[in-house]
């Protein structure tokens, strides 16, 4: 206990006070702009912060990790174009509720979401963190790669009404995962010589065309000129209803739950967090088919799941020193830079700095709550009342912008714009697009997590399903796959036995 | 009017050659980082451009473009013009091997070497019940059983697979390269037991050195690596001339001016050497090392031949 009340004494300062609140704000801009993301800011932000006070430049990572994850929702809930990757689970129950209306009450959701999976996960930092580390070792190249079937599993709920579309949409997601070197053999795949296919088509450059411009070329189909009038635009702060909190409570805490399981395992990311919870929200929902037709409880899953990332993202960083993610190892780098060295002993090395992190977290979690939800309304949800002529261009400079700055490769603007032709296509023509994502972040996750097994295993396949881990995890595969098929056959007997009844 | 004309040619003349060479640099310089940000040539690379930019007296614009293992950011950079206003910052894998592996636009000749920053080794690692002690016994023990062993490494036909494969041929020995995404998932596979053997950078690894968790027990330079007492240095195993080392440098275009170049140096010199730089090199596992134009080059065109050799004998040359 008195870790954290001596780092709390040095965080309530004003200097990192004021960080958390300015980077907060920041980060929910970050992640409301499609197109910028954390781990560009983070990234281009750290190397001014050298010279700071530690603790401050803490206080400015976690500010706009926090509030970007938030940030995107805004976007994807407003105009269906989703800020940032992992907020493309998002739209799919946001931008309905907004299409019907409910607008004020989706960000508003999204926003409690966000800071209550953010204080879970920082919560889980704090207690259980080192445990959960040690944990995830368990955790080799087989049971990364039922993870990843795991996750594919889950694509069957997310085909839609068609899914032999659906199956197409996740095969195709494959086919563009297998682009670029073949990290275990060295061997270039589907590069056609072209020297900038090497490295594969960036994730986040095909996903800002692929979800982005769909949405802003749909926006440009309409051609208004006029933007929404104040007067309908109503996005005054609307009270949660009687029994509404309690009707999420369940959500946020499985939510939660994923969101921190994914984030202790080094190499998975906000966007599956987001996907695997929204699953999840959908399979224990008892009228699954009103997702994507505008239930809270969708907004609620994806939001709590991406944000609940976060801070156990950095637990496998502070107590092993093994980055998860980019934006953990840009935290490492900066503890480094202050003389410290990650791993078990860095808790006990600066207890102050590290414990003062967790607090950062946990209290930027907190922040989203009173700035996010006044940020949303008064500010970025003002940008509706824009006409569509001029928020289409400045969207699409944006995402321009942003999507150069990843790499400074020119070329990325052409896929970006070639995935935006292709996502605006296959929209028109039913196929659903979140199985893409999937086939593009599961595939490779999986190929090379079983190819890894078997050359650890020497080409024995048993080795998959022998491991304690990697057995459950296939039985719960299964169980995805299965899952659809048993509630059809359950739903057809009851039928059948109203029907037999009368 | 002769001698007026003769003034005219002059300052014409001096305009055009004399500013660059006397007043450079007059304008910004864009250091390009052949990856992404918030790696570890990134973040050296922004940290030595700090302090650059107070010995240059300008500023320094860092711009990434990742991709193909550097190949991508090298490729783009080939084609910048030499006015000594377009600068690479990169480490050695980019130039010495990843063109054994893959058909890249480039070759040593299309860069100019300015000089090298820093450098670490890399490091064997096996877990605390692995029957040897030493350097010694532990290549005996990968000799004596061919195929056994397994060790992680940070991508195949990278510069940390070369330098273990270096002293595996030399002293005949056969294991079975896991390939990973980085050092991090190098460690949390060997910590996992996912692998027999850690191999990878030094300072991941650092941390379970101390709590007994990881014996390391060979490090790819030819000296001893005074953080890991238990590693013999190549020297120490008779295989001095098997060096492999992760190092960094600062390049320009093909065909830039010797005087930038000795400017550049000069002041990359003093950089490096800045109390600050060192001990954020420290805080990496690194130490500053500097080696200007043609020592660099050099360098390079050795390094290149003898990572050729071995990629070649593992199959692995394009």
């Amino acid at each position: 206990m008195d870790f954290f009340l001596n780092a709390a004494s040095a965080v309530l300062t004003t200097g990192p006070l004021a960080a958390m609140l300015g980077a907060t704000l920041l980060g929910v801009l970050i992640g409301a702009l499609p197109g910028l993301n954390p781990v560009m800011a983070i990234a281009l932000l750290l190397p001014l912060t050298y010279s700071m006070d530690p603790l401050v430049a803490l206080a400015m990572v976690a500010g706009i990790y926090n509030g970007s994850m938030y940030g995107g929702a805004i976007p994807a809930i407003l105009l269906r174009i989703p800020g940032t990757p992992a907020s493309i689970a998002t739209t799919f129950d946001g931008f309905p509720m907004a299409e019907k209306g409910e607008a004020a009450k989706a960000l508003k959701i999204a926003c409690w979401s966000s800071a209550i999976g953010g204080i879970a996960s920082a919560l889980a930092l704090m207690s259980v963190g080192p445990l959960l580390a040690r944990a995830t070792l368990q955790f080799g190249p087989a049971e990364y790669f039922w993870i990843a079937m795991f996750g594919m599993a889950s694509v069957g709920v997310m085909v839609g009404s068609d899914p032999v579309k659906g199956i197409l949409a996740a095969v195709l997601g494959l086919l563009v995962g297998t682009v670029g070197i073949d990290s275990l053999s060295g061997q270039a795949r589907f590069t056609f010589g072209q020297p900038w296919l090497l490295g594969g088509l960036d994730l986040v450059v095909v996903l800002v065309g692929l979800y982005a411009l769909p949405p802003v070329l749909q926006l440009a189909e309409k051609c208004d000129l006029r933007g929404l009038s104040a007067a309908q635009l109503k996005l005054a702060s609307v009270p949660f209803r009687k029994g509404e909190v309690r009707s999420l409570l369940p959500t946020w805490g499985r939510s939660s739950l994923i969101g921190i399981f994914v984030g202790v395992l080094p190499g998975a990311g906000g966007n599956i967090a987001a996907f695997l919870s929204y699953n999840a929200a959908r399979s224990a929902s008892s009228e699954p088919e009103s997702f994507g037709k505008g239930n809270p409880q969708g907004v609620a899953a994806a939001e709590c799941g991406n944000n609940a990332d976060n801070a156990a993202s950095m637990i496998p960083a502070l107590t092993l020193g093994i980055p998860g993610n980019v934006v953990a190892a840009l935290v490492l780098s900066a503890l480094m830079i202050h003389g410290l060295q990650p791993g078990p002993q860095l808790f006990h090395q600066n207890p102050v700095l590290v414990g003062g992190f967790m607090i950062e977290m946990l209290l930027t979690s907190v922040l989203i709550l009173l700035v996010g939800g006044a940020a949303a309304t008064r500010i970025f949800a003002q940008i509706q009342r824009l006409p569509g002529v001029l928020l289409v261009p400045s969207i699409l400079v944006l995402m321009c912008v942003g999507v150069y700055v990843i790499n400074g490769r020119p070329v990325d603007l052409w896929v970006m714009l070639a995935a935006g032709a292709a996502g605006y296509l296959l929209e028109k023509l039913n196929v659903p697009l979140a199985p893409i994502i999937l086939g593009m972040i599961l595939g490779p996750m999986a190929e090379q997590s079983v190819r890894r097994a078997l050359l650890i295993s020497r080409g024995d396949p048993t080795e998959l399903l022998t491991r304690p881990i990697s057995a459950v995890l296939a039985l719960a595969t299964l169980g995805m796959i299965l899952w659809p098929l048993l509630r059809a056959i359950k739903r057809r007997r009851a039928k059948k036995a109203s029907e037999n009844k009368p | 009017m002769k001698i007026n004309k003769i003034i005219v040619a002059t300052a014409l003349l001096a305009g055009t050659t004399m500013p660059a060479l006397a007043d450079y640099p007059q304008r910004p310089i864009e250091l390009t980082v052949p990856a992404g940000a918030g790696g570890g040539t990134d973040t050296s690379a922004r940290k030595l451009a700090v302090l650059l930019e107070q010995k240059l007296g300008t500023s320094i614009a860092v711009l990434n473009v990742g991709g193909g293992g550097g190949s991508v950011g090298a490729s783009q950079f080939m084609q910048a013009r030499p006015d000594g206003y377009a600068l690479f910052a990169t480490w050695n894998s980019p130039l010495t091997t990843v063109p054994q592996v893959q058909n890249v636009a480039y070759t040593l000749d299309s860069f100019t070497p300015i000089a090298s920053t820093s450098e670490t080794a890399y490091t064997l690692c096996v877990h605390p019940e692995f029957p040897a002690e030493t350097g010694e016994e532990f290549l005996a023990e990968l000799a004596a059983n061919p195929d056994k062993y397994t060790y992680g490494n940070d991508g195949i036909g990278g510069t940390m697979q070369l330098a273990a494969e270096r002293i595996f041929q030399a002293r005949d020995i056969k294991a079975v390269a896991i390939p990973f995404g980085g050092a991090g998932e190098t460690l949390q596979n060997f910590l996992g037991k996912h692998v027999d053997i850690y191999g990878g950078s030094i300072s991941p690894v650092l941390p379970y050195v101390g709590s007994k968790e990881a014996k390391c027990l060979v490090v790819t330079s030819a000296a001893d690596v005074p953080a890991l007492p238990q590693a013999a240095g190549l020297e120490s195993l008779g295989l001095g001339d098997k060096e492999t080392l992760l190092w960094r440098a600062i390049l320009g275009p093909k065909g830039l001016d010797q005087a930038i170049v000795d400017t550049l140096a000069s002041a990359i010199d003093e950089a490096v050497n800045d109390p600050s730089y060192v001990e954020f090199l420290a805080a990496n596992g690194e130490i500053p090392n500097v080696v200007k134009g043609e020592a660099l080059a050099e360098r390079l065109k050795s390094e290149f031949d003898a990572l050729a050799a071995v990629s070649k004998a593992l199959g692995l040359a394009k």
